[in-house]
């Protein structure tokens, strides 16, 4: 059996590069980073994980919260929440009319292929490509406010960011969507980029976790 | 750092926003004059006072509206724009007029 590399599929992640290190898995037509000689354990203290290539989808427009409700998907009451579905996805509303949707890694994010078949509303509800214009890092672990506070001005501990809130700022000088979630128990800040900035706030995140013992984990870290 | 309140995602370092000019009644771009319509495009009034404006966050893409006194530069209020916009501003098709020949 040949090992799988991410040159063996046309569709990569942005930051296929920086995980030569790694032993891959198939993951919606890609590889994905599944094992880095490190595991949970890492991952509870400071983990770095690309999850680029799991799909995700957006809507916009007025009747974009009614259609991920017909799709039986939560919507967050307010702007800058997230929801985390039952099936897994992770929602975010990212103002009053934008939600975008995180596929799950456990389904290969299959939910995000059958809502994106989905018919939209006739108006008012428009499709977002985040797939390809953003970029899906992970930080998990115990130190995720202090590893961001030397990269974004935004206060990011618990009282002022807790569990299923969102930031839309700058950190390391570019534009970022910060969720703060949970992976089977495990401390996570999503951080969502401009996929062209990728292999740079790569490398600036695993900097700003250096002092943190941080490393760059895979998928299987999270189980 | 000077920090902007931004009406969706709360106060953020000034240097996540970009300024967007005055904030202005358009003209009627059908029936205004020409001067009208290059006044509205590329005058500003630059008054001294507190003037409003459009201002971007552009990490998260967002226009609002902030009320800044332009000489104490202070930030008086921040607001959405569907308080002053309530609907959306639609645009016929100008019928179509005979070319001015040379």
């Amino acid at each position: 059996m040949s090992a799988i590399t991410p040159e063996s599929f046309s569709k990569r992640s942005f930051v296929y590069r920086q995980l030569s290190a790694a032993s891959f898995t198939e993951v919606a037509g890609a590889a994905q980073a599944a094992d880095l000689k490190n595991g949970r354990n890492q991952a509870m203290q400071a983990g770095l994980l690309d999850l680029s290539v799991l799909p995700r989808t957006g809507f916009r427009g007025l009747n974009a919260a009614a259609h991920l409700q017909a799709a039986g998907l939560p919507v967050p009451a307010k702007p800058n929440q997230a929801s985390v579905a039952d099936s897994g996805e992770l929602v975010l509303r990212l103002s009053q009319k934008e939600f975008w949707v995180l596929g799950n890694l456990a389904d290969e994010g299959a939910r995000i292929d059958s809502l994106n078949q989905q018919p939209l509303p006739d108006s008012n509800c428009y499709p977002l490509y985040c797939q390809d214009s953003h970029a899906w890092l992970t930080l998990t672990g115990a130190h995720l406010p202090a590893i961001m506070a030397k990269v974004c001005g935004v206060d990011l501990r618990e009282e002022a960011f807790p569990l299923g809130s969102i930031a839309q700022t700058s950190a390391a000088r570019i534009n970022v969507v910060i969720v703060n979630h949970q992976i089977n128990g495990l401390p996570c800040f999503t951080v969502l980029c401009d996929s062209a900035a990728a292999e740079y706030l790569w490398e600036c995140l695993l900097d700003a976790m250096g002092e943190f013992g941080g490393e760059v984990i895979g998928s299987g870290a999270l189980s | 750092m000077k920090i902007m309140p931004c009406p969706l995602n709360g106060p953020r370092n000034i240097s996540e926003f970009v300024h967007g000019g005055e904030v202005r009644e358009m003209p009627n771009p059908i029936s205004c004059t020409d001067r009208e319509w290059a006044e509205y495009v590329f005058y500003s009034d630059n008054q001294a006072g507190i003037v409003t404006e459009w201002w971007l966050h552009a990490a998260s893409g967002y226009w609002f509206i902030a009320e800044r006194h332009t000489v104490t530069d202070e930030i008086i209020r921040t607001y959405d724009p569907s308080e002053i916009f309530k609907e959306r501003v639609e645009f016929s098709a100008e019928p179509a007029t005979e070319e001015v020949s040379a």
